[in-house]
């Protein structure tokens, strides 16, 4: 495991690297997620406040 | 003729916004699998380089992330110049939808090239072409992002950020020659679209698989953004009232 690890000796190039590359993996669907769940408030709001007759 | 008759449904915003629903997960669930996979045969099947010894490894991470970044402002600049030349408003959503995605690509490229360069260059960033024109790149991202929050007429934002993306396209075939066209310190093209590629094919199938992963991963998030971006531009619409009912 130890081996694995060290990645023979540039481990603290290689698990810095992976951790960068598949954390702006995560962020990025985090944020479309976040970004869709705003979206979907907002157009909930506006329906809620707006009369049918008054949406085209 | 009839067959072209499928493509005229994304033009409408409702029939893209119930797709991309539908289809998001799958691409999602494809993604997951083949990351896990690539990852388990990039990290631990595939044999050490006889040069570069385990550093190599982070071409599975990096590699992705960088032909993501071209691929992505390609993407963005396809949809631009179609909303631009057929006034559609769904590509123009794809086109904002698809920036952040790529300018996060692109963030993940340069530093991942900066955490292999320095083991093997001796230093974290070099003004090299194919660095610098990378870096250029992410300017674009953020000018077109920067550009469409600017301006607050979404018509105006639309055709200003799509002259935008068209002309900033010049910048992909830069980055993806700069390695043939001037002398470099990063290497060329490992892995040619036509003929062998340079590595064991044991070193290469986990990176075409995390290739594979990351083309779907981007299509699962623009999915995903997609349906923002249309539920943002067709407040008013009735269609929506459906789609949350």
């Amino acid at each position: 495991m130890n081996d694995f690890l060290a990645m023979s000796g540039y481990g603290k190039y290689l698990w810095p690297a992976f951790g960068l590359g598949f954390g702006v993996v995560v962020l990025i669907y985090v944020s479309a997620r976040s970004s869709l769940s705003s979206a979907m408030r907002d157009a909930r709001r506006r329906l809620e406040i707006n009369r049918p007759e008054q949406i085209r | 003729m009839a067959t072209w008759t499928w493509f005229h449904r994304f033009g409408s915003p409702p029939w893209v916004y119930g797709f991309a629903a539908r289809w998001a997960p799958w691409f999602g669930a494809g993604a997951a699998l083949c990351m896990i996979i690539a990852l388990y045969g990039g990290l631990v099947l595939a044999p050490p380089d006889y040069q570069q010894k385990d550093a190599f490894r982070i071409v599975y991470i990096h590699a992705p992330s960088a032909t993501l970044s071209l691929a992505v402002y390609s993407t963005m600049a396809v949809a631009a110049a179609v909303g631009l030349i057929w006034r559609m408003k769904v590509a123009h959503a794809a086109a904002a939808a698809c920036a952040p995605i790529g300018a996060w690509f692109t963030v993940a490229t340069l530093g991942t090239g900066m955490l292999w360069g320095k083991p093997m260059w001796g230093a974290y960033w070099v003004w090299d072409p194919r660095l610098t024109s990378e870096l250029v790149l992410l300017f674009l991202y953020l000018g077109y992002m920067g550009l469409r929050a600017g301006i607050e007429d979404p018509q105006k934002a639309d055709k200003a950020s799509a002259v935008l993306a068209i002309v900033g396209a010049v910048n992909v075939p830069i980055i993806k020659y700069s390695v043939n066209w001037w002398n470099s310190l990063h290497q060329p093209a490992t892995n040619k679209i036509l003929g062998d590629p340079d590595m064991d094919w044991s070193m290469v199938w986990p990176l075409l698989l995390m290739l594979l992963a990351f083309f779907l991963y981007f299509g699962w998030v623009l999915l995903i953004r997609l349906r923002a971006e249309l539920l943002r531009r067709e407040r008013n619409a009735s269609w929506i009232r459906e789609v949350l009912a």
